[in-house]
């Protein structure tokens, strides 16, 4: 069974239309990448998963639940890593482990936890005086904390140095082996290619494609083709066989150069 | 650790308790928000409370200089922590999305305002305590003659102010609108209700504006039931009426993001 169905979901805001007949499931114990740039309609696609947004139409399914019916029964089964800044300045990380850890009836031992992430030495310091890496990992105890069966991981490496990238890089697939689910929201390739059974390319609030690493890149037909070209091949042309890597037009840096100063949708918003 | 219950159940009495401990901890910790609803009233109290005036008749030596300044201060303190700090907390933490990202939790968002009323109610009630022993201390305080009626008027005032907080935070845009709205509303409501000098001061129609205000209807209700005057029911009314009416505009307009 799939524990996230998304059947033909349709999202706008006034004449802006952020997503347009989304369509995917994502089965068990995979690591689901949903990969697109800004505005592409991935944190909307995301925040309907999550029952912060009603779909104008279509439906989601989280383990058979409805996110806005179903919702407490939702949130106890689902754990959520926002973007940055959710937490406040003076509370310590042992303290927010501890409150989150409280709403939830059945979950995981906070200090145990803490030691999990590496970030146990850390549970007296204050959110202020963490560093990006540190507080990637508070962020993720906090979506952990619940014991949830699928995490929806967003942004999960903005900002961070290329050490603390990979250090998350292996926490995840830490977790995927503990036998959760994963979500994961990203604008970057790389991180997509090393962690993703699977990818989305999320295109004007449409998936261009959905396939393996390896599958998206045998798309372009260009021998040694990265995973770049082959986003850039399906979120430029109309059709997937056109032939060869067609990058049309933009550069590489007007696609990932903006990529992890802002990581929202921006202009959908409402 | 005790539940393994129903996964469907919503946040028990633990997450109540861990928010509400949590909230404490984030009023507390932000010292300079301790400044204003502990130490101006402290400050007004010590400076305003030894007028040199005759005692209130029938009231065991209390001045009248003094039960006009510790009701004020009282309704001081609570106005400073409800329509000031209050506010400021719940916009920050709509902006910074703190509660957003509670809405991603078994926790609902609307938890922590109530989580944060509980603690500017016991802000507020350490304030109170403060400045009525410091009084008692120092300038010879008199127990309240209506009890009863003081604690009815506490009560209002009370409700009135943290509606009109809950207010403030739920029209206020950014963290920094919350605190200028906060703050024209408390000083507009003060100066109008004789915080700053008596209302007899003031021209006739702004002072009757000011005696229906919360801060006037609570400046007066509270001096009447400590000294044991009639209490003015229209002025229970009004603090009664703006707590209706602040709460149910504010529950339709708050935003969550």
């Amino acid at each position: 069974m799939a524990v996230i169905e998304v059947r033909d979901i349709h999202k706008r805001y006034g004449e802006t239309i952020a997503v347009d007949g989304v369509d995917f499931d994502v089965e068990q114990g995979e690591i689901f990448g949903v990969l697109g740039r800004n505005g592409a309609g991935k944190t909307t696609t995301v925040e309907i998963i999550e029952g912060l947004r009603t779909p104008d139409t279509g439906t989601v399914r989280v383990l058979g639940l409805d996110p806005v019916r179903d919702r407490r029964a939702v949130r106890t089964v689902l754990g959520v890593q926002l973007q940055e800044g959710t937490l406040p300045d003076k509370a310590t990380a042992g303290e927010l482990v501890r409150l989150y850890r409280s709403f939830y009836a059945d979950g995981a031992d906070p200090e145990r936890l803490l030691g999990e992430l590496g970030i146990d030495d850390k549970r007296d310091t204050f959110v202020d005086e963490l560093s990006g890496g540190q507080l990637q990992r508070l962020s993720i105890a906090l979506a952990l904390v619940g014991r949830p069966r699928v995490a929806v991981l967003d942004e999960l490496t903005s900002g961070l140095d290329p050490r603390a990238r990979r250090d998350t890089w292996d926490l995840i697939e830490q977790v995927r082996a503990a036998g959760v689910t994963i979500l994961l929201v990203t604008h970057f390739m790389d991180e997509a290619q090393r962690l993703c059974d699977r990818i989305a390319v999320f295109d004007r609030g449409r998936i261009a494609a959905l396939d393996t690493p390896d599958g998206l890149v045998a798309r372009t037909h260009a021998t040694g083709a990265t995973l770049d070209e082959a986003f850039l091949a399906v979120t430029d042309s109309d059709s997937l066989d056109d032939d060869g890597a067609e990058i049309g037009g933009i550069a590489l840096d007007d696609v990932l150069g903006s990529a992890g100063t802002d990581g929202t949708d921006g202009q959908v918003r409402s | 650790m005790t539940g393994t219950e129903t996964t469907s159940r919503g946040p028990g009495l633990r997450a109540w308790r861990a928010l509400i401990a949590h909230e404490g901890r984030m009023v507390r910790r932000d010292t300079a928000g301790l400044v204003i609803p502990l130490g101006l009233p402290l400050l007004l109290l010590v400076m305003n409370g030894n007028g040199d005036s005759p005692p209130v008749p029938g009231l065991g030596g209390m001045s009248q200089q003094l039960a006009y300044v510790l009701p004020m201060v009282i309704v001081l303190t609570i106005a400073t922590v409800g329509v000031i700090n209050m506010p400021s907390f719940l916009a920050t933490y709509r902006r910074y999305k703190i509660l957003r990202r509670l809405a991603v939790t078994p926790a609902r968002p609307a938890m922590v305002l109530v989580a944060q009323a509980v603690v500017g109610l016991a802000q507020a009630a350490a304030g109170i305590v403060l400045v009525v022993v410091v009084a008692a201390l120092l300038f010879g305080l008199s127990a309240p003659a209506d009890p009863l009626g003081l604690a009815l008027a506490l009560t209002l005032t009370t409700a009135a102010m943290f509606a009109l907080g809950m207010l403030v935070a739920a029209v206020s845009p950014t963290p920094n609108a919350a605190l200028a709205i906060g703050l024209v509303s408390f000083f507009a409501m003060m100066a109008l209700g004789g915080g700053f000098g008596p209302r007899g001061n003031l021209p006739d129609g702004v002072a009757a504006v000011g005696e229906y205000l919360p801060f006037g209807a609570g400046l007066d209700t509270l001096m009447a039931a400590w000294t044991g005057g009639p209490l003015d029911i229209t002025q229970l009314a009004a603090l009664a009426g703006v707590t209706a009416v602040a709460a149910a505009v504010s529950a339709r307009l708050f935003r969550w993001e």
